[in-house]
């Protein structure tokens, strides 16, 4: 029997202020993740798959159901418990990098261990380690605005796993990257998944990200529309089902 | 129709406008109420001895006009970071560059004539209560100060008008010759100054040699006469520039190597650190020379008000002397602080004042020493045998102003014995000599009786003081105006090097602002990020402050000439000092507060 990780029962958010006309984005929505699983999260856009992070990586607040993410109730969390949580159990890739630019590569990969209070020796070790697996070990002296889309791209990767959360998420990571280094970034990655034994949760809308995953949630009218396991097929197999799928799934 | 898109941008940023105009409005303010002191010639007519100090006004004037020039720069520079972005929005969507060039020239221009416009009706208002203010504090009477002076008026107008053009054209050319791309990236764009140890560490050297040289030429006032003050003003401007440019960077860099920058936001704060402080090198010269002025003119200032009791106790060997004191005297007598007093009976024939040699005998008339013959600075006072003091102390004029004819019309004192005075016809008057411990407590007093034996006893030759509570009197109609000037120098300086910072600093917000929300994301406590960003306009606060008192430290001797024994430029600074940086650190906290709020992520609403 293999631990969940993510397991979110009934999940309502309805946005608008008093006065203003609420808008509901999610509609008690039901999923788990299984520990070591790589899950993609496809949708129309305005599906609200960005409000599902949001709300599994406690930037948010649920508005009824629960969310459960790593044994933690994260509805019931308060204040620096909230950013403790993010700090600790989540691993974050965003669409723009979001690097801080007035930190070199290392010292940005280097933020969630200082947070932590590591001590520096362990902190280098594990910078040097992360940055052997993505291949940025020439990079990391150097500042944001001197790396191209992809290279930042795989220090925010970097960053998002360097203190070994239980769950990595992004939300559409390869959005701003051409397909050459998509495909580099989504083969770390798998091979992140595969070797450390980390869940990943990617949100995207491309069926060829989504081919890396297996099993795609297919979000509609803010309900699970249905879902797609890859099984023993290989990659090209299952990208030709996900566009079935979606074929289908739009009608 | 864009002329709309930009109003709905300013409403947007209601805030912030606000905060652009306040401080603009401030300015102007303050320079007009400089202005309105400088120019109102009714007033430095008026007072003579503030004519002296002209020269001090115009100096002042043209740093005034100077620092506003920077004030407006940093000032515009915050508006132009607050709009950059829509700007190339609208060129993005197709504007003519023309198009949004205008608009950002208006835009540029209606806020600054409103802020002038403001400004110059609020500096009139606290023209009135301000100038109210410090001379009631400082018990001082200064004619033909009004609020209101056209000339003033139309002075700051001009300026203020005429720099607000210039601002708006600068605008223009920054907008013509940026691209779209860098309108619309400007806050991600960071540069990473370059590291040349060796340039910098020979830099650093020059500036230190420069500053030396500056203090050098304050402290040798005396011997430079008036090219000391252009001297050190450009050594002092380059070597700090010079100094802050090498060891600044060059500190951040050492910290950034070691351990302790891998602890929680240390990393970041010197990050963040590291990058501006070099953008900020040119502005935080400034503000500590704005500080180093402020501070000066305000030390200055009170060293005047709390050294001059001080001085006119070592002019004369008794504060007041009152004759035939009535009960009303007797009283005002009671509650001073008495170090000395003495009786003698007079009685006047013709223009002859005689004495009893019995009195004089029994309670000798109290002389003082020379200042150059006390030692320690303070007074030193003595007495003489009566045979001795017949041909000496008598004919001192401290003994001889005791007549109650106030010298209108008189001869040498006599002294008799005491059965030839007995005999002695003509009206009899018995004189108090009173000389207190430290003038500065009794002031108020002391003020009471004068005038009250003044009324009695009219004085007939005014130019002439008679106990040194009149001595005072006089010393602060000459350098009561300097006093003056000092305050006010020090306030409108402080007010203005307080709100280039906050502008400059304010105007990093945008970037702030993706930052921090970064760093909400990644998980970093809220209390982290305020802690760090606390220490970081801190330490901003903190460079130019530190600089400013050392400034402050050696400026000091340019005074010692104005200031002689036993005044001393360097006298109870202290307590000055502590309230100066008291406000400087209430400014510091307004900065902050405005800071975070328009930095820090929103709270996450949990019910
Ligand atoms: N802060 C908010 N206030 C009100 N409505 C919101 C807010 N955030 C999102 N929404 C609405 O919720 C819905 C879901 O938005 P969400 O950003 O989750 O979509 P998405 O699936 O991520 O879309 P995309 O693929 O375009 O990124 C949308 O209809 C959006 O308008
Ligand atoms: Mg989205």
């Amino acid at each position: 029997m293999t631990k969940t990780v993510v397991d979110v029962h009934h999940l309502e958010k309805t946005y608008g202020k008093a006065g203003e006309r609420p808008y509901t984005a999610l509609k008690g929505l039901n999923f788990s993740v299984a520990e070591g699983e790589f899950v993609g999260i496809m949708g129309a856009s305005g599906s609200g798959k960005t409000t599902l992070l949001n709300m599994l990586s406690t930037l948010d607040t649920p508005t009824k159901g629960d969310v459960i993410v790593n044994g933690h109730d994260v509805t019931k969390m308060r204040g620096n418990q909230l950013s403790d949580f993010r700090a600790q159990e989540v691993g974050f890739i965003f669409q723009d990098f979001n690097l801080l630019e007035s930190l070199t590569a290392e010292e940005n990969i280097g933020l969630p261990l200082a947070l932590q209070g590591t001590p520096s020796k362990v902190m280098d070790q594990a910078i040097q380690a992360v940055a052997a697996t993505l291949s940025i070990t020439d990079l990391l002296k150097k500042y944001p605005a001197q790396l191209s889309g992809g290279q930042k791209q795989r220090v925010a990767a970097a960053r998002a796993i360097v203190h070994q959360p239980s769950i990595l998420m992004g939300d559409e990571p390869t959005g701003a990257l051409d397909s050459t280094s998509a495909r580099e970034l989504l083969d770390l990655l798998t091979t992140i998944n595969r070797d450390q034994h980390m869940s990943v949760l990617l949100v995207t809308h491309d069926p060829f990200s989504a081919s890396f995953c297996q099993r795609i949630l297919f979000i509609k009218d803010g309900q699970i529309g249905s879902e797609l396991k890859r099984g023993e097929l290989d990659r090209k197999d299952f990208y030709q089902q996900v566009l079935t799928e979606l074929g289908t799934f739009s009608e | 129709m864009l002329t709309k898109l930009a109003l709905a941008g300013v409403k947007n940023r209601r805030r912030d406008y606000l905060v652009l105009l306040a401080g603009l409005t401030m300015s102007a303010a303050i320079f007009y109420m400089f202005a309105n002191l400088a120019t109102n010639q009714a007033f430095i007519k008026a007072n003579a001895v503030v004519k002296s100090a002209s020269v001090v006004f115009g100096f002042g004037a043209v740093l005034l006009a100077l620092i506003t020039i920077v004030y407006i720069m940093y000032a515009n520079s915050f508006l132009l970071s607050m709009r950059q972005h829509d700007y190339g929005l609208f060129m993005m969507l197709g504007a003519k560059r023309r198009r949004v060039g205008q608009l950002v020239f208006l835009e540029t221009l209606i806020l600054g004539t409103i802020a002038t416009a403001i400004g110059i009706v609020l500096g009139i208002v606290v023209s009135k209560l301000l100038v109210g203010f410090l001379l009631d504090q400082l018990g001082l009477h200064l004619a033909h100060l009004t609020s209101f002076y056209l000339p003033a008026v139309l002075f700051t107008a001009v300026l203020y008008i005429g720099l607000f053009i210039l601002a708006s054209l600068f605008n223009l050319t920054r907008l013509m010759r940026t691209t779209v791309q860098q309108l619309l990236h400007a806050d991600q764009q960071a540069n990473q100054p370059k590291s040349r140890p060796f340039r910098q560490f020979i830099l650093g050297l020059i500036g230190i040699g420069l500053l030396a040289v500056g203090y050098w030429a304050l402290a040798a006032i005396e011997q430079l006469q008036m090219t000391a003050i252009p001297l050190a003003l450009v050594t002092i401007t380059l070597g700090t520039y010079l100094l802050f440019h090498a060891a600044v960077l060059a500190v951040i860099r050492g910290l950034r190597r070691t351990t302790w920058a891998k602890k929680r936001l240390n990393g970041f704060l010197l990050g963040q650190l590291n990058f501006r402080v070099h953008d900020y090198t040119r502005m935080l010269t400034i503000v500590s020379l704005l500080f180093a002025m402020a501070l000066g003119a305000i030390t200055v200032g009170s060293g005047y008000h709390r050294q001059m009791p001080m001085t006119a106790d070592s002019l004369g060997a008794y504060t007041v002397a009152v004759h035939d004191a009535n009960a009303h005297q007797k009283r005002l007598i009671k509650q001073l602080h008495v170090a000395h007093q003495a009786t003698y009976t007079q009685k006047v024939q013709g223009k002859t004042t005689y004495y009893n040699a019995a009195e004089l005998k029994a309670q000798p008339f109290q002389l003082i020493k020379s200042m150059q013959s006390s030692a320690n600075g303070r007074p030193h006072f003595y007495t003489e045998p009566l045979a001795k003091f017949k041909t000496s102390g008598a004919t001192q004029l401290d003994f001889i102003m005791l007549n109650p004819n106030k010298l209108g019309d008189f001869a040498a004192p006599k002294i008799v014995s005491a059965t030839a005075f007995k005999q002695l016809k003509g009206a009899t008057y018995r004189v108090t000599t009173v000389r207190v411990k430290h003038m500065a407590d009794d002031l108020t007093v002391l003020k009471q009786l004068d005038h009250s034996e003044q009324r009695r006893f009219p004085q007939t030759a005014s130019q002439l003081t008679i106990g040194t509570y009149q001595s005072f009197e006089m010393m602060n109609g000459i350098f009561g105006g300097l006093e003056f000037i000092g305050y006010f120098l020090g306030i409108a300086f402080l007010a203005m090097l307080a709100s280039c910072l906050m502008f400059k600093i304010l105007s990093g917000a945008p970037g702030d602002l993706r930052r921090y929300a970064m760093l909400n994301k990644v998980g970093v406590r809220r209390g982290l990020m305020r802690g760090s960003l606390a220490k970081e306009i801190g330490i901003l606060f903190a460079i130019p402050g530190i600089m400013g008192v050392i400034d402050v430290l050696f400026g000091l001797q340019m005074f010692k000439p104005l200031m002689g024994k036993p005044m001393s430029p360097y006298l109870g600074i202290g307590t000055t000092f502590a309230i100066f940086i008291g406000l400087y650190v209430i400014y510091y906290v307004i900065t902050l507060g405005l800071y975070l709020n328009l930095v820090m992520p929103r709270d996450v609403a949990r019910d």
